[in-house]
């Protein structure tokens, strides 16, 4: 699966593509919703890895507009649950995830991304 | 009676195509065979993973049929490992890791990619993975994937091989060598349901001592200091926590630090 608290993780490896190769784009994408288990100590713990902004376009990409432009101060649990819709409910099934800078395109197939490259194509 | 282990020699020039007729289209043919043989988690492994904390997140870099995704099974859900591998088929299966109604996050890449932000995880296993590697060039060069995947604060790494120093239970017959730098060998596995099917799978297996000094190439090719954390200085440095043998393998649990 594509989750959105994967592709905040995921980024660019082709050779000589070390600027601006984060987050990847969306296109094309096929999206499934699926209820997951509600972890705010996840949460709370995962938050500091978070690139908040990547995270709020890639949402809003897929279609979905409930997160703030900037990360709130106060965690509520209100705030949280959001968060845990956006992070870990949102399946990517299908599509393309392209690289902003060298538009490198990563597949996604069945839910599974194919971030495999040949070797001499790695940086 | 198992078929033998035998030696075998690594084609140095074409190492890429040698895995992949022997490694990555083995994992493929027999990816659901293989997965119904491993389902249980190493306890060093085990502890490893129940000893993190809430919110890390994690790279299980060649994780099989994903076995150690759902770790710790008495906390689901506090820390999240996302599984790699270069088999399409045993992703298929580790997507379903511990039960259908609980999907993982698994993503198809190889082990020697970098495909994610830099020293974003907070942890990284690879378990039986690195010596399917066939040349020291790339063992070396998948442990710095591995260092440079995690936190330079406080990062933590484990790593499991297959080892020359067999168990006294293994059934299985080693070829040897006195080189100290380990021995290349074909681990034939035969299908269940056709056992006319059989496909060697290679292996490095290392040697005592040969992980440990893999790991302070891989270090020193990335300036970072080897031993505990320094008192002061900007340092980056690689604590060793373990370097153990276990049950026909050997392990090595690391920890980044930065002062």
């Amino acid at each position: 699966m594509v989750r959105l608290i994967t592709h905040n993780l995921l980024a660019c490896h082709v050779k000589g593509c070390t600027s601006n190769n984060f987050p990847l784009e969306f296109k094309d994408v096929q999206v499934v919703l699926r209820e997951s288990e509600f972890n705010p100590d996840f949460l709370r713990g995962f938050i500091p890895k978070l690139e908040w902004p990547a995270l709020v376009g890639a949402a809003r990409e897929l279609g979905d507009t409930s997160l703030p432009d900037q990360l709130p101060e106060m965690l509520d649990d209100d705030f949280l649950k959001t968060l845990h819709h956006v992070l870990l409910e949102i399946h990517v099934e299908e599509g393309i995830m392209i690289c902003p800078n060298c538009k490198h395109n990563y597949p996604v197939s069945n839910g599974i991304p194919n971030m495999l490259l040949a070797e001499h194509e790695i940086g | 009676m198992a078929p033998a282990v035998t030696a075998t020699v690594v084609n140095e020039d074409a190492p890429e195509s040698y895995e992949v007729a022997h490694v990555h289209d083995v994992y493929d043919a027999i990816a659901s065979h293989f997965s119904s043989t491993r389902y249980k988690p190493w306890p060093i492994i085990a502890a490893f993973l129940a000893n993190l904390q809430d919110g890390w997140v994690g790279l299980d870099s060649g994780t099989g049929n994903g076995k150690y995704l759902p770790l710790p099974l008495d906390r689901p859900g506090r820390q999240w490992t996302i599984g790699l591998d270069r088999s399409r088929n045993l992703l298929e299966i580790a997507r379903t890791a511990g039960g259908a109604s609980v999907l993982r996050e698994v993503v198809w890449g190889d082990v020697l990619g970098h495909g994610w932000r830099r020293e974003v995880f907070d942890y990284a296993i690879s378990i039986a993975t690195i010596h399917h590697l066939a040349t020291p060039d790339r063992r070396k060069l998948a442990v710095e994937r591995l260092l440079g995947a995690v936190s330079p604060a406080h990062g933590r790494v484990l790593i499991y091989v297959w080892a020359t120093r067999q168990d006294e239970h293994s059934k299985r017959n080693i070829p040897t060598n006195s080189s100290g730098t380990g021995q290349d060998v074909f681990v034939p596995w035969v299908l269940a349901e056709d056992s006319t099917q059989v496909f060697n799978r290679y292996y490095h297996m290392f040697d005592d001592g040969e992980l440990a000094a893999l790991v302070t190439l891989a270090a020193e090719e990335l300036g970072l200091v080897i031993g505990p954390a320094a008192a002061e200085g900007s340092l980056k440095g690689i604590e060793i926590v373990q370097d153990g043998w276990e049950r026909s393998n050997h392990y090595v649990e690391l920890r980044r630090w930065q002062t």
